[in-house]
């Protein structure tokens, strides 16, 4: 690649290993230095994997994600997780057989008890599939049959923000690149005129937890794989308008002249980030013309408006940006990550969830059915979920009209959607008491593994050494989930 | 008739080769060859002739009790050795090493080491002693093996087997379950190993008989009852596991190999059923059939050889080619509306047509020109015209598209004309035809015609007005 021969060209790039592997000539000093440093004549550290980049390792099932991400952890006792047991053995202390042993919160920590909550909201089953859903998402039970509830994921995070990086990067400390940002860097761009991996925020009225740009960073990958935020309102991207007076062939000779400036710094430091910049100049030239157009939602008809619910109509909303994300995928946005705030419900929670739900419950569905009718679910990869699961005893005040559940790691439940997904069936047991999980589980690496394997990568091939540590998404782990796939 | 080393150049340069082919053997799994010593490796199938004439000669020559020249001694000795070395260097671009590899390459360095020996053996006056006979005799068999491994390396296993009737390239339109389908899984997956010429396990699974007949850990089937087949048992293991079939390093059954399998054994593993003896709702026939269509995937292996350097050329921001896959020659090409439009944007793709396999053309307002076009890419199976300004008049161009399995045309102007044109899709899994002018009467023409096809007539309407109509959201708890 031309990368590399730059790389290798610029006396600034040598580092220790070039020098020694220049140095070493001759097969006696090869044998040597190959025993005292086993990868010292590695030749140059970038093709790792095996496999090109920018193309799938073999035929994917998906070629895009909406990834729905509930931020705060919705309960999965109040949405998917049926769990009669509770309400027949409301107020019982939760048997220490069960919790066998998991570390809480220093919220709950000082709890004397752990009373049984049963869900204040009612269930019933759809479709079918005969999926339990709860009454707080109407629309979501509907669609039962087109997606597939997991009720076993697990993680090993406990709190937001380490639980929801892990989600997002594979990893509980922060630095690395986000799922997004991977899916760019090993499949490329389906649309050169808008960045592969985007972001659109919302927030319920909910308790909500912080959001942060690190959970769509690229991490120590290019930064051109970075998540771009997109905001609601007149200027989607910040800045991204010409100001008065300059015409687009002006930019358009200022960009050309500051490009070959940073070449020829290029040359002189091979900084890799100053190439990423000039790449990013031009997509920004290009998002100048193609994001207002995506983004322009007047152009939808009325009845998609009213499908995904009025709100959709307010920018946004979790339903705007449902209806942002469609048309996103449409213009082959590789990675869509929406992030609904305010599912923290450590009290008051019927009340908060139920608001919850309503933000989100009509537009996920009719985006599923919008993606349905255009063809799209057959290659678009729907998640809905958030970090963590709830606990099944109460917090605070022993009240079933309104209480509180804490952050609970064993057990929570997501959904997923088309892309290569079986529709209409739920995967995964958790015990009566909705604690632990007794069939089927699934780690978030093995869902990272899953994601990959749709958008047909190996999630053991795509491979990106930095200081001189080998680094995957899925990290040293994961399994694909095999029975979930068509 | 050995006379001492003229030269001690040679001793050193014998010694030290010998000494850095030990290192490398005992060393291997920490060496990473640098590029240029790699391709050094390269030279091995050239060198590798010259030990085998020499040394066979010079073997030759001692074991008929005449003089063996020195010189020819020397050469013979420093070509294995290089031999040796370069064969290492090439062996270790190939990870893992398979079985073949391995022996060629102790039996290889084991040549060398034995024309070391007897050539120091040579030069300490020992040339007539039974020794050194005795190395002549174990010279030229092993010569003859590492010659054979390495060729059965490159040439293949079967290289120099007798010709055997040739393996069916397609399967059947009604396939014999055994015959055609899991005698085919057996030979892709397990039968290399377990075959007459290597057996290992003591397991042959070259016929039903065989299996049943089992090896060191019992039969390997049990007719009718997979849960005590030891071959359904290995399979399901974790792929960690040390008894999981295939074993590390070769490819996994896929999930649907597996279950034809253990469903086919369930029912009895006859060798006389066929595909159309199923009935329609034995889970086996669904699983044959996937296998079956999954085998025109590999049609794709049949397209045209496309080079990178052509697509970059043909590409631009506004249009996106790219392989489905990595090494395939299967092509995905996606149209964005740029800011001046121009048809010759698609009709330049001509040159790629026959790699097309998935081409998406929504919202362009393409016309006959590019339906022209569509027309020429015979190989395609994902269509995508919705949101487009085209009618029955340019639709028409698309008659012959027989592999199409998916196809949007929402959004526009074609009518019930259009369904002469469909109903010749055979391979049609999913259209989608809402807001288009298609009357119920022609899609039930289209669906007598294409039984299983799944035609979207956009969002059930019941379904649609409960969406549209109130919010539907209990406000017990509120």
């Amino acid at each position: 690649m031309e990368e590399d021969k730059t790389n290798s060209e610029n006396p600034l790039k040598v580092n220790r290993r070039h020098f020694f592997s220049q140095l070493s000539v001759g097969i006696g000093s090869l044998a040597l230095g190959s025993l005292l440093i086993p990868d010292l004549f590695k030749g140059s550290p970038k093709p790792l994997a095996g496999q090109p980049l920018g193309i799938p390792h073999f035929a994917p099932k998906a070629k895009r994600v909406i990834y729905l991400f509930q931020s705060g952890a919705p309960s999965q006792l109040e949405s998917f997780d049926y769990k009669p047991t509770l309400t027949k053995r409301m107020g019982e202390d939760l048997p220490e057989s069960i919790r066998n042993g998991q570390r809480l919160t220093g919220m709950t920590a000082g709890q004397d008890k752990f009373p049984l909550m049963p869900s204040a909201a009612k269930f019933s089953q759809y479709g079918k599939s005969g999926a339990w859903v709860s009454e707080f998402f109407p629309h979501i039970a509907k669609i039962s049959d087109e997606i597939c509830i997991v009720k076993s994921m697990h993680t090993e995070a406990i709190n937001h923000d380490p639980a929801i990086t892990f989600f997002q990067t594979g990893s509980q400390q922060s630095g690395r690149p986000s799922m997004g940002s991977w899916m760019s860097y090993g499949l490329g761009s389906e649309n050169q005129n808008l960045p592969s991996f985007v972001v659109l925020t919302s927030r319920g009225k909910g308790n909500s937890q912080g959001l942060y740009s690190k959970l769509w960073s690229s991490g120590f990958l290019d930064s051109k794989h970075q998540g771009v935020l997109l905001r609601s309102g007149k200027d989607p991207v910040l800045y991204l308008n010409d100001p008065d007076g300059l015409s687009r062939s002006d930019k358009r000779h200022l960009l050309d002249h500051v490009s070959s400036l940073n070449k020829i710094h290029h040359v002189e430091t091979g900084d890799d980030e100053i190439e990423s910049r000039i790449a990013q100049y031009e997509m920004a030239y290009r998002m100048q013309m193609s994001v207002p157009d995506v983004m322009d939602i007047k152009k939808e008809p009325e009845s998609i408006i009213k499908l995904y619910g009025e709100d959709s109509q307010v920018p946004g909303t979790y339903a705007a940006n449902c209806l942002q994300a469609r048309r996103l995928a449409e213009n082959g946005v590789r990675f869509i990550q929406l992030y609904h705030q305010g599912w923290d419900q450590h009290g008051n929670l019927p009340n908060e969830m139920a608001g919850q739900a309503k933000d989100v419950d009509q537009a996920s569905a009719a985006l599923i059915l919008d993606l349905k009718q255009r063809g799209m679910l057959e290659d678009t990869l729907v998640i809905w979920g958030g970090e963590f699961g709830r606990t099944n005893y109460c917090q605070g005040n022993f009240d079933p009209k309104n209480y509180g559940r804490d952050h609970h790691p064993r057990a929570f439940s997501i959904w997923m959607a088309g892309g290569g997904i079986k529709p209409g069936i739920t995967y995964g047991e958790t015990d009566e008491f909705g604690y632990n999980i007794v069939k089927n589980p699934v780690h978030i690496n093995d869902f990272h593994a899953t994601i990959m394997n749709n958008l047909g990568l190996d999630h053991e091939q795509l491979i990106y050494k930095y200081q001189g540590r080998r680094f995957r998404l899925t990290d040293v782990a994961g399994n694909v989930v095999n029975d979930i796939l068509t | 008739m050995a006379q001492k080393n003229s030269s001690p150049w040679v001793d050193y340069v014998i010694f030290g080769l010998t000494v850095f082919l030990i290192f490398c053997l005992i060393f291997e799994s920490f060496i990473d060859l640098p590029g240029l010593v790699a391709w050094l490796g390269r030279w091995h199938p050239l060198i590798l002739h010259f030990p085998i004439v020499l040394l066979l000669m010079s073997a030759a020559l001692g074991l008929f009790n005449r003089m063996v020249p020195k010189l020819l001694l020397i050469i013979a000795t420093i070509s294995a050795l290089v031999t040796a070395i370069t064969g290492f260097f090439l062996g270790n671009e190939s990870v893992p090493k398979g079985d073949l590899l391995m022996w060629h390459q102790w039996m290889g360095a084991g040549v060398a080491i034995l024309a070391v020996l007897w050539y120091w053996l040579g030069t300490n006056h020992l040339q007539q002693t039974y020794l050194v006979k005795g190395i002549q005799v174990v010279l030229i068999v092993l010569v003859g093996l590492t010659g054979h491994y390495g060729g059965m390396i490159t040439h293949g296993e079967d290289f120099l087997t007798f010709p055997k009737s040739k393996k069916l390239e397609k399967i059947p339109e009604d396939p014999l379950i055994y015959e055609h389908i899991v005698h085919r899984i057996l030979d892709n997956n397990c039968i290399g190993c377990h075959n007459p010429n290597k057996k290992k396990g003591e397991l042959l699974m070259t016929g039903i008989d065989e299996l049943v007949q089992g090896g060191e850990s019992g039969p390997a089937l049990v007719i009718g009852d997979p849960g005590k087949s030891e071959i359904v048992r290995r399979l399901h293991l974790p792929k960690e596991d040390e008894e999981h079939m295939p074993p590390e390093g070769k490819k996994p059954l896929s999930e649907n190999e597996i279950q034809i399998l253990e469903r086919w054994i369930a029912l009895g593993a006859s060798d006389t059923l066929k595909w159309s003896h199923l009935d329609r709702s034995e889970p086996l026939a669904g699983m044959v059939k996937k296998m079956m269509d999954s085998g025109t995937k590999n049609s794709w292996a049949k397209l045209p050889k496309v080079a990178d350097s052509t697509l970059q050329n043909l590409a631009s921001d506004y249009v996106t080619i790219k392989r489905i896959a990595s090494n395939s020659q299967a092509l995905g090409i996606s149209v964005y509306l740029p800011p001046e439009y121009d048809p010759k944007n698609i009709t330049d793709l001509k040159r790629i047509a026959n790699n097309i396999v998935e081409l998406d053309l929504s919202g362009i307002p393409i016309g006959e020109k590019e339906m022209e076009f569509v027309a020429m890419c015979k190989n395609l199976e994902w269509l995508e015209v919705d949101r487009t300004p085209i009618t029955d008049a340019e639709f028409v161009k698309l008659t012959g598209l027989i592999n199409l399995k998916v196809l949007k045309a929402y959004e526009t102007g074609i009518t019930d004309e259009s369904v002469v044109v469909m109903r010749d899709f055979k391979n049609l899994n999913s259209l989608y035809v809402w807001e288009t002018q298609l009357s119920d009467l022609g899609l039930s023409k289209l669906r007598e015609a294409i039984p299983n096809l799944h035609i979207d007539y956009g969002i059930n309407p019941e379904l649609k007005t409960e969406f549209i109509g109130k919010d539907t959201i209990v406000d017990s708890i509120q």
